[in-house]
């Protein structure tokens, strides 16, 4: 890997390494690694735990169950059931749902029922995926589950 | 070139040879290689949409764990990578859908797979039956399209969703 070269003085320490063999090799890595590394990365969604999976088994009954509907005329309507009931209907920001409005609504209620674990989510059926995951990634702030329904 | 080398020959050069100095090229291909490992993915998992599908973008910095893949795209529903299902312009055939919203070809498939893993949780007790499935959707995906594959999912016990999102992290 590396040459020494005395020049003249046959104690001198200095050497020359032979980088070239070492360039070859960074190359050949480079190239692997800039052909196979994925640059976007990929992340999860929990879309919470429905009633047949095992971690749900062990949780008792939410004493409020809080269900939020995406309306396709860009409203929200939240359906609060259990120990009581309430309707409420947010009305559209602009050309899009109102998500602050919506997130300040569900720390409230959080507020009111700290045992408020989780909300399930849904919308009319030509909602758009990207959409439906923007109002969870606004909930997942405020609360720790956020289930899908509406099926 | 020649203007180099009649520079060479002014200055007394006689000789034509170079060294090229590639100490600094070595010390920007050790930064470009640390900066590429650092960034590479040791998860086992590799989830690879297909070319025309974009997921949405979130904030979620969950890793993916080894699960059912299920892919949503504009022409067709994957399973594990394989074509499951066509679809046109995300709408599934209407002679499919049952009065459910499940998929009849989707539940079918769903079936055959956990009856699989059934069989193998039965021989070997080191297998759990799991209950994940990860959901590789296109963004534009009609909340209907979705509603109707995770419904014939669940119907088999596919119930713990794991959305797959570029992270905008």
């Amino acid at each position: 890997m590396s040459s020494v070269t005395q020049s003249g003085n046959k104690n001198s320490q200095d050497f020359e390494l032979n980088l070239a063999s070492i360039i070859d090799c960074f190359t050949v890595i480079i190239a692997f690694l800039l052909a196979s590394t994925a640059f976007l990365s990929i992340g999860i969604f929990d879309a919470g735990i429905a009633a047949g999976a095992p971690q749900a088994q062990s949780l008792t009954p939410p004493s409020v169950q809080v269900a939020v509907e995406m309306k396709s005329n860009h409203r929200i309507e939240i359906k609060v059931s259990g120990k009581t009931t309430r309707n409420l209907s947010l009305d559209q920001a602009g050309e899009q749902w109102n998500r602050d409005d919506l997130v300040s609504r569900i720390s409230e209620f959080k507020k009111e029922w700290p045992e408020l674990q989780s909300v399930v989510l849904s919308a009319d059926n030509d909602v758009a995926y990207h959409e439906v995951i923007k109002t969870m990634e606004k909930m997942k702030g405020q609360i720790q589950f956020v289930m899908l329904g509406g099926f | 070139m020649s203007k180099f080398l009649k520079k060479l020959k002014k200055r007394g050069h006689n000789s034509t040879e170079m060294n090229l100095q590639i100490t600094s090229m070595a010390d920007i291909f050790t930064i470009l290689l640390v900066f590429l490992l650092k960034g590479y993915t040791t998860s086992s998992v590799t989830i690879t949409p297909s070319n025309d599908l974009f997921l949405p973008t979130a904030n979620a910095s969950d890793a993916p764990a080894d699960a059912l893949k299920v892919e949503v795209a504009a022409n067709g529903v994957q399973i594990d990578g394989g074509l499951a299902l066509p679809l046109t312009q995300y709408k599934f055939v209407q002679t499919d859908l049952t009065q459910s919203g499940t998929s009849q070809t989707l539940t079918a498939i769903f079936e055959k797979l956990r009856a699989r893993q059934l069989s193998i949780a039965k021989n070997n007790t080191d297998v759990k039956i799991d209950s994940k499935m990860i959901v590789i959707a296109d963004k534009n995906t009609p909340y209907s399209t979705l509603k109707t594959v995770l419904a014939s999912g669940a119907t088999h016990g596919y119930t713990d969703f794991k959305l797959a999102v570029v992270s905008n992290k």
